[in-house]
């Protein structure tokens, strides 16, 4: 792509969000997803292959559906209050569906079968924008509208998400798939404590996309997209695959690493509202998460993946420089000492 | 009739749109978005607001659709479907026909309707006052305050239309 176009198109990406994120009038919001929505439609068809274009069809179809419910909940929301500041959703009605418009969006069970095909049909650099970039700006209305949400739905979707993200993610070979089962996941972790503690939604949000830009930009650097090609990545760098190990389990949300820390705060934030089996079942379900990401980890880091004797030599165009990856590292494992920080954000 | 106006443009409105969305060839649904354009002015003109009816006339119908309706006739091919030519578009238009005169009965015959908004029953579609608006009509005043108060929505929404314009051309330009 002309790289001028393509830097206009990335910007109004930018400006799509940050205009859904810093708006009090609720037409301005919808006109941000409009504007984010159109002008990621290319970057995720960077290459044209058929794949790229289904994907960006299906993404636009679905984010599109999510928008006209957006619309409409605002519109009755106009009609019941008669402004249109943004502050909690007094209609109970426009309430609900704008929790669903915006668990659409965000990929939330059961609206979650576009993530996963998607991100598979996209380049790895489009995919990580999809799944990190494009996630703020409905969270940042979920928090926004978080007083006024139906609880009952928003577990159940929560709830059913990590279920999903952790049994989806089983029988996946392909890192894409998992990055995007992976995603599910956490949003259901995410939107589970959004009316208990909105904090530590943004919390979990933070944490998740550190973790998946290093990932992401792990699978970058060693230009793999299938288990079977992340295997080989001992022979190329042996770092990079330690790394792959460390951000894997940080992932999975293993203490001592900081991807612990948002699960703990959320167990002990609902705990402390006196819900115990709801998180014990996402405690228990989150090891769905950390099978697959065991399993990435076994085939990558800890053996030698069986492969023929010609593929044992990982061949690629020249190493790709990825900036602020070492501090990216750093930040997705060795977080979690620094916890008692998190007092300040009251 | 005439105080039952907006309901009958109402009616007539949503007829058209399960038309297009019935999905017929591109050239049948820019021929039923003609209607719903010139019908959606007519309920905005109940309203009083005739400056963004003649709008709708103008820009949409006289701009956009037309410019629609070239790009389709170039691409159009040699049998186009119309809504009895193929079983599904014709089952899903008489569905949606068969839904909206459900409906239409059940405003009629019932003292209140309380589908997601309340209102009784044929009562609240007619328009008796638009309000108390004063010396001034409020819909000029709206357009004015666009352009003054609303600077950045002209700019946001200027910037969203220039980029679709970008973005159509990146999608189709192909490799």
């Amino acid at each position: 792509m002309n790289p001028l176009i393509f830097t206009t198109i990335l910007m109004t990406v930018l400006l799509g969000t940050m205009i859904v994120m810093m708006s009090s009038h609720w037409l301005m919001i919808w006109i941000g997803f409009e504007m984010n929505l159109l002008a990621i439609i290319p970057i995720l068809m960077k290459k044209y292959n058929p794949r790229t274009m289904e994907a960006s069809t299906k993404y636009f179809l679905t984010q599109a559906t999510a928008s006209m419910l957006l619309m409409m909940a605002i519109i009755i929301n106009l009609m019941h209050s008669g402004q249109w500041t943004i502050t909690k959703v007094f209609n109970p009605t426009a309430s609900i569906i704008m929790t669903s418009a915006l668990a659409m969006k965000l990929g939330l069970t059961p609206f979650h079968f576009w993530v996963p095909e998607v991100t598979q049909g996209i380049s790895l650099t489009s995919g990580l924008i999809l799944l990190t970039w494009q996630k703020l700006a409905p969270m940042s209305i979920l928090y926004q509208i978080s007083p006024s949400i139906n609880l009952n739905i928003l577990l159940t979707m929560a709830v059913l998400s990590i279920l999903v993200g952790g049994w989806g993610g089983l029988n996946q070979t392909q890192l894409r798939k998992i990055m995007a089962y992976s995603s599910i996941a956490h949003m259901g972790w995410m939107t589970a404590v959004l009316v208990y503690n909105p904090t530590l939604t943004m919390l979990n949000m933070l944490i998740y996309i550190m973790m998946t830009l290093t990932m992401f930009m792990l699978f970058i650097h060693s230009s793999s997209t299938t288990t079977l090609s992340l295997s080989h990545t001992w022979n190329k760098t042996p770092l990079i695959t330690t790394l792959i190990l460390i951000t894997l389990l940080s992932m999975g949300g293993l203490p001592p690493l900081s991807g612990f820390m948002p699960k703990w705060m959320i167990i002990q934030e609902l705990t402390k509202n006196s819900s115990i089996i709801l998180p014990t079942l996402m405690a228990i379900m989150a090891l769905l998460n950390l099978y697959f990401y065991m399993r990435l980890t076994y085939s990558t880091s800890l053996t030698m993946f069986p492969s023929t004797n010609n593929m044992k030599m990982k061949w690629q165009f020249e190493t790709k420089r990825i900036t602020l990856l070492p501090p990216l590292i750093v930040m997705s494992s060795l977080l979690l000492p620094l916890t008692p920080m998190l007092s300040i954000l009251d | 009739m005439m105080t039952y106006i907006v309901f009958i443009l109402s009616v007539i409105f949503v007829v058209s749109f399960v038309g297009f969305s019935s999905k017929p060839s591109p050239i049948y649904g820019g021929l039923v978005l003609i209607v719903s354009g010139g019908v959606g002015c007519g309920i905005i003109m109940n309203f009083g607001g005739s400056f963004l009816g003649l709008m709708v006339f103008l820009i949409y119908l006289g701009g956009m659709l037309v410019v629609f309706g070239y790009t389709t006739a170039m691409a159009t091919e040699q049998y186009p479907e119309v809504w009895v030519s193929n079983t599904t578009v014709m089952g899903v238009f008489l569905l949606g026909l068969l839904m909206e005169v459900m409906l239409v009965l059940y405003v009629l015959k019932s003292e209140e309707v309380g589908v997601v908004f309340k209102f009784s029953g044929m009562g609240d579609w007619a328009i008796y006052d638009t309000g108390d608006s004063g010396v001034f009509s409020e819909e000029i005043m709206g357009v004015a305050a666009l352009y003054s108060y609303g600077a950045w929505v002209v700019i946001v929404t200027g910037w969203s239309l220039f980029v679709g314009v970008l973005v159509i051309l990146e999608v189709t330009r192909g490799d």
